[in-house]
């Protein structure tokens, strides 16, 4: 019956005419386009279309690299000393053609231009930055220069976000976003690892952790690693050897290799800041043979028995974490690494700094681990899992980025077992190289170029004030607004300051002059209760902790700001004032 | 008019609904121009791989190790995943003897298709080589049982000789016998498998299948002087000398040069001359051979004189079966060991006795001594 019931109900409103509604007001509609394309929601697609097209063009990215290495180089890994002399040289003076004359911005490697996007320029980078770093870059890498295709990569993303952001006419506060959107896609792509790419960006470009721009950031980098895979396969970059820790007195091994990482980092940075002002304080013409030159060099390593400094080098990573070389070659491979980077990138050659950043990693961390493995073959494990813990190592000491460090080296291979090696590696690494030179390359080279740029790492490493480090112990009484008025002039007879903190009933605080009891008592008010005679807004409070930064919103409006304990905010653990505070920030700033 | 219309169309263009339809349609063309570049790309890798991979082939086949690995590396540059590439590099870096390197390939391959049978193949073979007995032997077992592409049994086979080869020398025969049991039922009455099934039988130390496949050997070819040879000792470590003989004539007929089987057949022969609880002796040929027995038997026991002070028990042993033997010594006559069947079981029990102390004190025996301990065992006393 009721079923029967219900089936008339539906017929019947199957055939009742709906009611006409009538036509939305113009400005009824306006307002609900308004709220479907929010700009933060709008934010939020766009960052998908970012994600796509920027894994789209790094897929461009690596089909351009790997015809200009076949082209220049040849097909087999086995190649013939002409081609090790001439296509390194002969692409550079391509490339440094192609940069003084049409595409100047696309020297280096590409994250300070994009913070410059961010911090500078309001997101705006220009699309032939994209084009001609797309070009050279591929040129550079694929003829033999010791550069990877990261940098570059996340240059091209951020540019192409910049534009769709310009298309797409964003505010001024989203265009500022728009670019480490780009970039995380771009490195993500680049990477094949979303979420190193997503902390990368975070730690070094952005600085900072906001839930609108973390949204936006994952879904470009996720969306430009599906499209990367869709095309070039979900393999990763490497073969991981088996990681083993054989016993926790190896630590100690890892302890070392993050000491050997320390310095390299140091070495490393110390010559491209030494040698990249030398290169730009040469003539003018000497420019458009200095990527020839260094490129001209590196043929010259190459012809000596190390080819494999050449390009990004993955292929030969690979083979250092299984145990294709002596430990004695690794730590050659290393060291020539460093210098064929240094020719490369200080002649302004545009490339990368990722991949031979873990290039040189993983030989130092293999060389280490094969040399204490020879040493001491019963206490540490295969010298693959050190070439897997050096990546991270020189990437948490020369690139500063110890997060990403820790997470890439987990994403790249995958196992949890390794996170303690390599915290303990990255550590001592990133805390000699910090203590030996205290700026991180990226800043070091935006200064170099006359530009001044916020340092993430300064930012994390600065001393923040807090409030209890101007807050005051309270000599004066409190009263409390139970009191009549005359006991409160009684104790606040006693009070050497004229301002008195009163504790209000049940909780919150307010301040009362001694002129103003004073006046409630001549108005006849003395045996009334001094709550009920107190303005309504309340003085707000502050807690120990809090940043002292936090403080100066209060005290010009509040001469006594009370510091309460967190688990009793009737508990007064002392005062601050205008006067407080900027004494504080006075001394502060004397150092 | 027209600046109006011009107007309206750059107004909608501007609405974000319609900029994101054409970003879209942006978005497809530039998909669809990346499919058409990614599939020359991996069209032109492929090519190249597989003209690398077929140098590396042909260079594996004629054993050049060196020149098929870097083939092999420069294919996998092409295609770093493809199955056979990997493959091929692991089998020659085996052949460079770089085992390591080689077993990260294949392990990477094992995890990829856990049942293929060649590369569980050369896992065993390379954790053998690095002396990993227990994963070798995991990785036999699974090559045994697992798919090969062609030839199933004859490649079954023979990983299952190399497992046993392996048991065999880290000394676990009771496994090796075990498998050897398996494979003899499997390769029913080819001579050839049933020789080597024979030989890795008798290293086991399990003569009677050794024997047993011998035998089925020898059905198929009679002449074969290794069949015979192999099958003369089974039958003698089994005590069948008569059978050892028989075995051992034929394959010294056949061999002249076989002086192992020689010295076994002499060996054979002395047993059968000295056992004196043979079928078919008469009273006086056995009296005889009791004799002589108990001559050989105190001429050994002099020989291995053992002072009491050099060995405190053992020279007690020996005084005491000195003196026995002493004793028993007058009754040592032809006349009365045939009036006396008892007493040729006691002397032989003696004589038994004594050559058992004798070659722990004074070593392995060799000529009528050994024979005598030979007979002694299969008499079991």
């Amino acid at each position: 019956m009721d079923l029967q019931s219900n089936a008339e109900t539906e017929v019947l409103v199957e055939k009742r005419p709906l009611p006409t509604q009538p036509p939305m007001p113009v400005s009824n509609r306006k307002a609900l386009w308004r709220t479907v394309f929010r700009e933060d929601r709008f934010f939020l697609v766009l960052s998908v279309f970012i994600g796509i097209f920027s894994g789209l063009s790094v897929v461009c990215f690596r089909f351009a690299i790997d015809w200009a290495r076949l082209y220049l180089l040849g097909t087999g890994t086995v190649l013939s000393t002409s081609r090790l002399l001439l296509a390194p040289s002969l692409a550079g003076l391509v490339i440094a053609f192609l940069v003084i004359h049409f595409f100047p911005a696309t020297r280096g490697s590409g994250v300070n231009q994009t913070k410059a996007a961010l911090y500078i320029y309001n997101g705006h980078i220009p699309f032939r930055t994209a084009i001609g770093k797309f070009i050279t870059a591929a040129l550079a890498i694929g003829s033999g220069h010791s550069l990877g295709p990261e940098d570059p990569s996340l240059q091209i993303g951020a540019c192409l976000a910049s534009v769709l952001g310009r298309k797409m006419r964003l505010s001024r506060d989203r265009m500022r976003l728009i670019a480490p959107v780009g970039a995380a896609a771009g490195l993500a792509a680049a990477f094949n690892a979303p979420i190193s790419a997503v902390l990368f960006v975070i730690e070094e470009v952005i600085g900072r952790w906001t839930a609108g721009i973390l949204g936006s950031v994952v879904l470009s980098a996720v969306s430009s690693v599906v499209v990367m895979r869709w095309f070039l396969g979900s393999e990763s970059l490497f073969r991981i050897p088996a990681v083993e820790l054989k016993r926790p007195s190896e630590l100690l091994a890892y302890a070392i290799l993050g000491v050997a990482g320390g310095l390299a980092s140091v070495a490393f940075s110390s010559g491209i800041t030494t040698l990249r002002p030398w290169c730009k304080s040469l003539p003018r013409w000497t420019q458009y043979f200095q990527p020839a030159v260094a490129g001209l060099l590196i043929g010259v390593i190459a012809i000596l028995g190390f080819p494999q400094v050449m390009g990004a080098g993955y292929e030969y990573m690979d083979q250092a974490m299984h145990g294709q070389f002596t430990w004695q070659f690794l730590a050659m491979l290393a060291v020539l690494k460093i210098i064929a980077t240094l020719l490369s990138f200080t002649s302004g050659t545009p490339g990368g700094m990722f991949a031979p950043t873990l290039f040189i990693g993983a030989m130092l961390g293999a060389a280490v681990g094969g040399a204490q493995h020879a040493l001491l073959p019963h206490l540490t494990g295969s010298p693959g899992t050190y070439a897997l813990v050096g990546m991270g190592v020189l990437f948490a000491g020369f690139l500063r980025a110890p997060m990403t460090s820790v997470f890439m080296v987990l994403e790249v291979s995958g196992n949890y077992s390794i996170i303690v090696p390599v915290i303990v590696a990255n550590t001592f690494a990133y805390v000699i190289a910090r203590g030996l030179q205290p700026i991180a390359i990226f800043d070091l080279l935006t200064r170099q170029d006359g530009l001044d740029l916020p340092s993430m790492e300064e930012q994390r490493e600065e001393d923040v004030l807090h409030v209890e480090d101007a807050m005051q112990a309270v000599e004066d009484p409190v009263l409390d607004a139970q009191e009549t008025v005359d006991q409160a002039l009684q104790q606040a007879g006693r009070a050497e300051s004229d301002q008195l903190l009163v504790r209000l009933s049940p909780s919150g605080w307010s301040t009362v002059t001694k002129q103003e009891l004073e006046s409630m008592a001549a108005q006849g008010k003395g045996a009334a209760n001094l709550g009920s005679l107190l303005p309504i807004l309340h003085v707000p409070y502050l807690h120990p902790d809090h940043p002292l930064e936090t403080a100066l919103r209060y005290v010009d409006r509040w001469p006594l700001v009370p510091v309460v304990s967190r688990a009793d905010f009737r508990q007064l653990e002392g005062i601050v004032s205008q006067r407080h505070v900027l004494d504080r920030y006075r001394e502060f700033g004397e150092g | 008019m027209a600046e109006r219309r011009h107007f309206n169309v750059r107004y909608y263009l501007r609405q974000q609904p319609v900029m994101l339809a054409m970003l879209s349609a942006a978005l497809v063309v530039f998909f669809l121009f990346v499919t058409g570049l990614s599939q020359v790309y991996h069209a032109q890798r492929q090519a190249l791989g597989n003209r690398w991979f077929n140098r590396g082939v042909a260079d594996l086949n004629s054993k050049n190790f060196a020149a098929a690995v870097t083939e092999f590396r420069t294919a996998m540059l092409y295609s770093r995943d493809d199955y056979q590439y990997q493959l091929s590099l692991a089998q020659a870096l085996i052949g460079m003897n770089h085992g390591g390197e080689a077993s990260a390939y294949l392990r990477n391959l094992w995890d990829r298709e856990p049942e293929d049978g060649l590369v569980n193949l050369e896992l065993a073979r390379i954790a053998a080589q690095q002396r990993q007995t227990k994963e070798a032997v995991r990785y036999y077992h699974d090559a045994v049982y697992a798919a090969w592409p062609a030839d199933q049994e004859s490649t079954r086979r023979d990983a299952r000789f190399e497992l046993i080869e392996l048991l065999l020398k880290i000394g676990d025969k009771a496994q090796a016998q075990a498998e050897l049991i398996a494979l003899s039922e499997n390769v029913g009455d080819d001579p050839t498998q049933q020789e080597r099934i024979g030989d890795l039988f008798l290293r086991a130390q399990d003569y009677d299948h050794a024997l047993a496949a011998y035998r089925v050997s020898l059905k198929s070819d009679r002449h074969n002087e290794a069949d015979l040879a192999g099958a003369g000792y089974a039958a003698f470590q089994l005590g069948q000398y008569s059978l050892a003989e028989h075995y051992l004539e034929a394959a010294v007929a056949y061999d002249a040069k076989d002086t192992q089987s020689a010295d076994r057949l002499k060996m054979t022969e002395m047993v059968l001359h000295m056992d004196p609880f043979r079928r078919q002796l008469s009273a006086s040929e056995r009296s005889k051979v009791v004799v002589e027995a108990f001559t050989t038997a105190g001429q050994r026991l002099k020989a291995c004189a053992v002072p009491k002070s050099a060995s405190p028990q053992g020279g007690t042993a020996q005084t005491s079966l000195a003196d026995e033997w002493a004793a028993m010594k007058p009754k040592m006559t032809e006349t009365r060991l045939r009036e006396n069947p008892d007493l040729v079981d006691s002397a032989m029990d003696l004589v038994f006795r004594i050559e058992r102390q004798t070659s722990i004190l004074c070593g392995s025996p060799t000529g009528p001594d050994m024979a005598l301990l030979l007979i002694a065992k299969s008499q079991g006393s």
